[in-house]
Parts: C-alpha cells; sequence; structure tokens
C-alpha cells in the first residue's frame, strides 16, 4: 500500500529559509535509506505559501487568492510518497526521520481497487493511460 | 516549472473513514485528468483516504509522539494532489480554475522546489 507523508510547515519554511547543510546531509542519508529499502517513490520540497496561490470554489464562483495563506494553519512544507506493507511500517519509518520540531501526517492513498464499482473498467482503463503518461513526461518525456 | 495542485474539499477534515467521491464526481474528474494529460501538463496524481484514517507524528527534541486521527481541531484537508508540469504560475492558476471543483472547494498551488533553488555548495556532491 501507498502513503502520502505531509511535512506540515513552520516559521522558517514559510519565511523562505532553506534547511542548513547538516540537515540536508542528514535527509539526504534517510533518503538514501528509504530508497535502498525501496519505500521511496516520490519526494519533494514545496516553495512557501507566498510564492502560491488558492482558487477558492463557491457558488459558481472562482476567486483567486495570491499567498501567503497566514490563516490557514496546517500548510503543507513538502511531502513524500512511500510504498509499505502497513501503516505502522511508515510510522517506523517515519520515527527515525532526522526531524526536530515538525508536525508530519501519513495519509494512505487511494487504490483504484478502493473505489469499487463507481470506477467502471471503462474509466479504470483511462485512469491507467493517464498514469502511464504522467510517468512518462515525469522521467523527462516530450510532450 | 513544477506546481503541486493540492485539493482541499469543503468539509474533507470530517469526512468519514470510508468516504468514497460519487460516481458522477469521479466520471467528471476523469475528464479533467484527461484534458491535463492530452495537454502534456500532468506529471502524477493521487487521491487520499480522510484524516480520520490518519496518523501524526509530533517531533520535539527528536522524541516523536504518535496520534491517531480523526484530529478534531482540523480545519481544512488535502483530499488529493496533481503534480503539473507549467510555464508560469499563471498557467497553473488556469488550470486549477478549470477543476471541476464543488463548492467550498479550495485548490492550493504550491510551486515544488528544484535542485538549482538551492545554493551549489549546499549540495551533496
Amino acid at each position: 500500500m501507498r502513503f502520502m507523508i505531509l511535512v506540515k510547515a513552520d516559521k522558517n519554511s514559510e519565511a523562505g529559509v532553506l534547511p542548513d547543510e547538516k540537515l540536508l546531509a542528514e535527509m539526504g542519508k534517510f533518503n538514501e535509506e528509504l530508497l535502498k529499502a525501496g519505500v521511496m517513490l516520490a519526494g519533494e520540497g514545496l516553495h512557501a505559501s507566498a510564492k502560491g496561490a488558492r482558487v477558492r470554489f463557491s457558488g459558481g464562483k472562482k476567486t483567486v487568492i495570491d499567498g501567503p495563506f497566514t490563516e490557514a494553519k496546517e500548510l503543507v512544507a513538502g511531502f513524500w510518497i512511500w510504498q509499505v506493507k502497513s501503516k505502522q511500517e511508515a510510522i517506523d519509518w517515519l520515527k527515525r526521520a532526522p526531524f526536530q520540531e515538525t508536525e508530519v501526517e501519513i495519509r494512505q492513498i487511494f487504490e483504484a481497487e478502493d473505489f469499487g464499482p463507481a470506477l467502471t473498467p471503462e474509466l479504470r482503463e483511462q485512469e491507467e493511460r493517464h498514469r502511464a503518461e504522467a510517468e512518462r513526461l515525469a522521467k523527462g518525456g516530450k510532450r | 516549472m513544477r506546481f503541486m495542485m493540492l485539493m482541499i474539499p469543503k468539509g474533507y477534515e470530517k469526512a468519514e473513514p470510508h468516504a468514497l467521491p460519487s460516481a458522477e464526481l469521479i466520471a467528471e474528474m476523469m475528464r479533467y485528468n484527461e484534458a491535463l494529460s492530452n495537454a502534456g501538463v500532468l506529471l502524477s496524481l493521487d487521491g487520499l483516504h480522510p484524516p480520520s484514517k490518519a496518523t501524526r507524528l509530533t517531533f520535539q527534541s527528536k522524541k516523536p509522539t504518535v496520534v491517531d486521527g480523526p484530529f478534531a481541531e482540523t480545519k481544512e484537508a488535502v483530499g488529493g494532489y496533481w503534480l503539473i508540469q507549467v510555464k508560469s504560475k499563471e498557467e497553473a492558476v488556469e488550470w486549477a480554475r478549470r477543476c471541476p471543483a464543488q463548492n467550498g472547494d479550495i485548490l492550493e498551488l504550491r510551486q515544488v522546489q528544484e535542485l538549482s533553488d538551492f545554493p551549489p555548495e549546499l549540495l551533496p556532491t
């Protein structure tokens, strides 16, 4: 099963402060262990919300709001996608992460079979096609 | 540049553990995904189970505490994401506006860090 590990923002990440060399090195080591164990499928850091935007859908209207989102209590600063056998395995891995003062959330990712009959064979085939095409592009394939 | 488009569905922070989107919404989202895919914009996408099935680890002086969901104090929760490759933030906003989102939903666009965003002296050789 796959899990998304959401690392929450803090004052530093929201201020655009980059991690120092020590933390980058520790994180690099941790990522290497995850990769070697075949656990890590993806991992990215996000720029501060000041560089982002929100689109709010309300009553048929779409309102665009530029960041920062100071009112949001739980902004995301980065994420991993892990392939593990259980949520407990994800918890055990995460306990080893070199964080100091951070909140991290483990969320299970939907797989096609989780949707039951709502995902018809046609939709499922379409979904698989999107994934294959996305994977090709993500690996640097041409549009 | 890459953007993460985070879907924050209205009320998802309170969703039951086995809540699923309706068949109509799934079909509409598939059409949107198809448009992203055909435009060569889509790099990856996933949907997330509700926070009531989640677990949080809070790190403080390196000893993490583990708490299972749901999380009463949470005001909004991510329900899924698209990772897209676009030329500008404006293009990302245009794609977000086209999403068949429901009344009260929020799409948050966040630029993804690239290696070139880090000073070279910080990167491992």
